[in-house]
């Protein structure tokens, strides 16, 4: 009976954004994966790849304590960029937040739509980001209201953000967000797992410059 | 009461006991929490916002290390091992509640268990706090019941 109860429950999950959409099936423009935007100069020596959910709370500790310093000290030097990749994985409204924040990015304000889930972040699926939270978060960042309305409720960007979970899962064999690759220009990487101190960034940064 | 704890203490042997017990809960409890990372570097990571859990953290393996060298003492005593399941219980509950859903614990039950993973591992975050008091006061409970029975099983067997 638990076996059952197991395998109606992982289907359900797997099912779970199929039962609430109408998609067609997706075009070949739509098997890509998305990233964010790069944040920072595109000729830097280190380029660091965030995997994230903007409903993690580790994700979220990282932000508001370390992420602000690597900015300050690296990325506004021109030595380090970054960029973003959803794993979105612990809840459905992750999906939606992802999705969201590539709608924003059409209208180039990606960046500014990340920072605004972080600092409003709470429990997974507590309503934070229903989809009202995510159109007035954007109504609060100026954009154009029909276009991202538009964006959001076609879902666009569902199988793309579908994607980078399964990139990420599978092919990167992520297994915890945030996690952090490091990579220099030599080709030379590091990963850091977790949320860790603004320290143990700027040693591995230091030893990839 | 207290003199039973003097008591057991007194004997070097419970004393490492419990030391070893606190660390062996420690160190997994707050690798599983994320506030002690072994690579790249060995190093803890504790924020304002999460010093309060990480001292929850503490006080649990210091408190469930006292109760098992106690136990133990008590088992060893009069052959009773009723309170073991207890102790056990108050652990576990502290223990599953650090499991933070984005580390590899949370990944692991989500993608295994789906929708029933994430609710699970959702409320072990959410409430991780009250759940680690509930775990502590257990714990203490506990401590207290095998003190008060100590001191009057010895009583008996004086």
């Amino acid at each position: 009976m638990i076996v059952v109860a197991l395998a109606i429950s992982f289907t359900s999950y797997l099912g779970q954004f199929e039962q609430t959409t109408t998609l067609s099936s997706p075009s070949s423009d739509e098997m890509v994966t998305v990233q964010s935007p790069v944040l920072g100069s595109e000729s830097a020596s280190v380029t660091i790849v965030e995997v994230g959910d903007y409903q993690c709370e580790m994700c979220k500790h990282w932000f508001d304590n370390t992420r602000q310093q690597v900015i300050d000290n690296y990325i506004d030097s021109g030595k380090v960029n970054m960029i973003f990749i959803d794993m979105p994985f612990l809840g459905t409204d992750s999906h939606v937040a992802s999705m969201a924040s590539y709608c924003a990015a059409d209208q180039e304000k990606y960046w500014e739509y990340h920072v605004m889930l972080y600092e409003h972040q709470e429990g997974v699926d507590s309503g934070w980001a229903s989809n009202e939270r995510l159109k007035s978060f954007a109504f609060t960042l100026d954009l154009d209201m029909n276009e991202f309305s538009q964006c959001l409720d076609s879902k666009k960007y569902y199988y793309q953000v579908k994607l980078n979970l399964d990139k990420s899962m599978n092919s990167f064999g992520i297994q915890s967000t945030p996690t952090f690759l490091l990579i220099n220009t030599s080709g030379e990487q590091q990963q850091i797992r977790g949320a860790q101190s603004y320290s143990v960034f700027e040693r591995v940064i230091e030893s990839l410059l | 009461m207290e003199n039973s704890i003097k008591f057991v203490f007194s004997n070097y042997r419970y004393v490492v006991l419990c030391a070893i017990t606190t660390l062996a809960l420690f160190f997994p409890l707050s690798i599983i929490s994320e506030y002690l990372y072994l690579e790249p570097y060995f190093i803890f990571s504790i924020y304002d916002e999460t010093a309060f859990n990480f001292s929850l953290i503490v006080i649990l393996s210091v408190v469930a290390g006292i109760v098992v060298s106690m136990n133990v003492f008590r088992v060893r005593l009069v052959k009773d091992a009723k309170k073991i399941g207890s102790s056990i219980t108050g652990t576990v509950i502290g223990a599953s509640a650090g499991a933070c859903s984005c580390g590899p614990i949370g990944f692991s039950v989500i993608t295994t268990f789906g929708t029933a993973g994430s609710i699970a591992s959702s409320f072990l975050t959410n409430y991780e706090i009250p759940l680690r008091l509930l775990s502590i006061g257990i714990l203490l409970l506990v401590l207290f019941t095998t003190m008060k029975s100590l001191s009057l099983e010895c009583k008996i067997n004086q």
